[in-house]
């Protein structure tokens, strides 16, 4: 096995890329001058994947299943996974998002066993009806503690409005009720489906030895072949409801505006492009460093908590700007006229944006962490470096115009209101 | 004629000390220049200072101005911050920037930063009378509003009510944003008045690490003559109350989770070996997924989403904060107690103890990857008046024995037993 060596387009560093015999894509970033570690494990399994064929027929799964097992994948029989890397010093955890879920540690001794034991973890699970159960009260706290947090709940209500058919609308976590249908068969059901060498990617950015790293790499008994099919939840039309309104314990009523991603489906590239160009969109509406914010601030329109970003994966993509507000028509109003005022996109805000974007790349290259997640995704996705990096230097101002008269359209808008209790 | 601190070459230009490390390792480097003053009745209007100096310089008109200017420098981080170390109010102005030769063209990033440093702290709109009332009194309904907004988190709500109750008649005893009432009563003089007071009597320490250019310690040197000579006043050791009888506090906020918050009363280390202790015992009490509060409380017993225990070992104070159904408030707090009790009398493992050592040198070994974490660290020691490296601090902590572990868990002592429970709960 053989690495493919690229080198990132900043600070020329090395990524040294490969697939193991078992199919799993691999990249190691040596850095020898660091001290720390990272390892990053993820897998192509997230909130969304609540229903896919098993094999032997397609299943439904409960809205939080992704998030259960990536739980249960930090039991094993010796009940000790987190122990054994505390003794070494090494901080290990899990997270699961709308697609994703990765497994990471870092450290800065001790690196193989590390490994080894990350590639374990994710390769044997331990999952039986008891400990299932043991498990069921924690994640329900955990669910509640998200539950108390508006602006997750409003987020969440947002999502619902926009998509009345795609399991994005579902928190990762799922609800009370819905983790109470998981069971140990299901969720070793979703593991076989899901954790496949064939659906994941693994990074390691540190100072390491990488024919090293992938000998033990290629120990790993993770099974081979490719993800289940997924049920594919074609939900692109305009939003199922404009507006939505809910009660919650809020100090002040909030204002969230979404917009929904409507085109068809794109390549990775293409859609790290979309998710570029809209941050540029955003960046020249809502940021803090654009005058017509500021003007809006300056009329008492919002104030300093109106935020906007943008998310884009396979099958959904939206953005969302919101703030907290006494007079949530005035915000509304505020927002809305934002979105449609008269904003030129010039090359001088493409260049800073493209410096700072240079900034926060070489801030990256000191945290491997930063590192090994941005790769690990990517190396989920397929074999391209650096897209981001790549699709924000190949904006022009004309792609960026194009890409807001496709997005900020009234029939792809939105509106969460919360009042307070 | 320089000295060693730490790690860091110790100069003292014009009487302030200035703490330089180069590392051609990294790929950026950080300035930070810190002045301390006691907390005090200027609380809420110095909250406000880092907010309002985003406004405008003489040299970039107004915020967005600014912003544009910081992310011409490579999104250089540059900007005041405001904090607290045990009862001392701290006003940090600093730079995080990308050093020039890992950047096209090459521009002077050290210089460039230093300027957009002084601009903030000497030539601001809010020095000069150009800061408009109304944006005055924007920024305050914004620090009124996010005071406020402190509730829809309502774990960060819980620990503020138990610290501010432990606290009261204390320094500390004072929220981190002066207090909504104070807030109020902030008028447009106030937050010049408190800037100007911070550089002309805080105790002003310089820091700089990461890839600095060659001579750095000439090239900061316009910089530093261009701050005000600070006469600083004398800054006062944190309040330490007697023993006493614990209070148990409940409160009820309309939620879903009960947010347990135990508040603990401990010596402030006087040394290097008992500040070890301290971090290895409460490593080992609640400091991660290794530690009693994790195994016992969390795992065995499945009382809790999350219990951790950690705080503000320079003013002597730590806590346990704890998420959990309404019916297990009592016995997590009975059992992290009761944890904290085996640990004092010895009843843990030499694994235990070794894993608790491992968790507390984790970091301190990589702490050289980025220049941000080893000027903090050095910042803090040199704060404590306690001068290790961190290789040496990794050395202190693997000499943590058990019966240090003891002496430092023995004594920890419960002052508030604070509960915010869901309105309606049993």
């Amino acid at each position: 096995m053989s690495f493919v060596t690229v080198r990132d387009p900043v600070v020329g560093e090395e990524v040294l890329l490969a697939t193991t015999r078992s199919g799993l894509r691999v990249r190691v970033l040596p850095r020898p001058r660091l001290r720390e570690t990272a390892a990053v494990f993820t897998f192509g399994y997230g909130s969304v994947d609540l229903v896919f064929d098993a094999g032997d027929g397609v299943v439904a799964t409960p809205a939080g299943t992704a998030h259960y097992l990536e739980h249960k994948l930090f039991e094993d029989e010796e009940l000790a996974v987190f122990q054994r890397f505390s003794a070494r010093g090494a901080r290990v955890n899990a997270q699961t998002g709308f697609s994703r879920t990765s497994y990471f540690f870092q450290c800065a001794q001790q690196f193989d066993e590390n490994l080894r034991d990350l590639l374990r973890l994710v390769a044997k699970p331990h999952i039986t009806a008891e400990n299932v159960e043991k498990e069921r009260g924690i994640i329900a706290q955990e669910v509640r503690m998200y539950e108390d947090a508006p602006d997750q709940c409003a987020t969440f209500s947002l999502l619902g409005a926009m998509y009345d058919r795609h399991p994005v609308r579902h928190t990762i976590g799922g609800t009370v009720e819905s983790i109470g249908e998981i069971t140990a068969e299901r969720l070793l059901q979703a593991y076989d489906a899901f954790y496949r060498t064939g659906n994941a990617g693994l990074a390691i950015a540190g100072p390491v030895d990488p024919e090293a790293v992938l000998a033990i790499v290629e120990e790993c008994m993770l099974r081979s072949g490719p993800g289940p099919a997924r049920a594919d939840v074609a939900d692109f039309g305009v939003p199922a409801s404009a507006r939505v309104e809910r009660t919650l314990q809020v100090v002040r009523p909030k204002v969230l505006v979404g917009l929904k991603e409507r085109e068809p489906r794109a390549s990775t590239y293409e859609r790290v492009r979309r998710a570029s160009a809209t941050g540029v969109v955003l960046d020249r509406l809502f940021a803090a460093s654009s005058d017509l914010r500021e003007g809006m601030q300056q009329r008492g329109e919002f104030d300093d908590s109106l935020g906007a970003g943008y998310m884009g994966e396979k099958g959904f993509g939206f953005a969302t700007i919101g703030c907290d507000t006494d007079d949530p028509a005035r915000a509304e109003g505020a927002i809305r006229a934002m979105l449609s005022v008269d904003a030129n996109f010039d090359d001088e805000q493409l260049e800073r944006l493209r410096r700072r974007s240079i900034g926060s790349f070489v801030r990256s290259c000191e945290h491997v962490r930063a590192l090994a997640s941005a790769h690990a995704a990517e190396a989920l996705e397929g074999d391209e470096t650096f897209i981001g990096m790549r699709a924000l230097q190949s904006l022009t101002t004309a792609d960026v115009a194009t890409r807001r008269e496709r997005i900020v359209r009234d029939e792809n808008l939105a509106v969460c209101v919360v009042r307070q209790a | 004629m320089s000295d060693v601190f730490a790690g860091f070459l110790l100069a003292r230009p014009s009487g302030v000390p200035v703490l330089l490390r180069r590392d051609p390792g990294v790929k950026t480097f950080r300035i930070t220049v810190l002045w301390r003053r006691p907390i005090g009745p200027m609380h809420a209007a110095r909250a406000m200072l880092p907010a309002l100096l985003q406004h405008g310089t003489r040299a970039h008109a107004n915020r967005p101005a600014l912003a544009r200017a910081r992310e011409r420098l490579f999104s250089a981080n540059v900007g005041m911050g405001f904090s607290r170390h045990a009862e001392q109010s701290v006003l940090r102005l600093s730079a995080d920037a990308v050093s020039a030769s890992f950047l096209p063209g090459e521009p002077d990033q050290f210089g460039s930063v230093q300027e957009l440093m002084l601009e903030q702290a000497t030539r601001s709109r809010l020095l000069a009378p150009g800061l408009p009332l109304e944006v005055f009194e924007r920024e305050r309904a914004q620090a009124l509003a996010d005071a406020r907004a402190i509730k829809e988190d309502r774990g960060r709500q819980a620990r503020l009510s138990a610290v501010l109750q432990a606290c009261q008649g204390e320094p500390y005893g004072v929220p981190e944003h002066g207090g909504e009432a104070a807030i109020s009563a902030v008028a447009m003089p106030d937050p010049p008045a408190a800037l100007r007071d911070f550089l002309q009597h805080g105790e002003m320490t310089v820091l700089l690490a990461g890839a600095l250019p060659d001579e750095p310690e000439r090239k900061l040197l316009p910089f530093l003559t261009s701050l005000p000579t600070s006469r600083p006043e004398p800054l006062l050791p944190p309040v330490q109350p007697p023993l006493r009888q614990a209070r148990t506090i409940r409160e009820t906020a309309p939620m879903q989770q009960a947010k347990v918050v135990l508040v603990l009363r401990a010596p402030v280390p006087d040394s290097p070996a008992r500040l070890c202790a301290l971090q290895v015992a409460m490593s080992l009490w609640g400091g991660g997924p290794h530690s009693r509060l994790f195994t016992e409380v969390r795992e065995k017993r499945s009382l809790c989403y999350y219990a951790s225990a950690g705080g503000d070992a320079d003013k002597g104070l730590l806590l346990v904060q704890s998420g959990c159904g309404a019916d297990s408030v009592a016995a997590v707090g009975e059992e992290s107690m009761r944890q904290l009790a085996e640990i004092g009398a010895g009843r843990f493992s030499a694994a235990e103890l070794a894993t608790s050592i491992a968790v507390s040198q984790g970091p301190l070994r990589s702490i050289d990857d980025a220049p941000g974490a080893r000027l903090s660290y050095t910042a803090e020691q040199f704060l404590r008046g306690f001068d290790e490296t961190p290789e040496q601090r990794i050395a202190s902590l693997g000499a943590v024995g058990r019966e240090a572990v003891c002496e430092a868990a023995s004594a920890i002592w419960l002052d508030v037993d604070y509960a915010l429970l869901p309105e309606g709960g049993p």
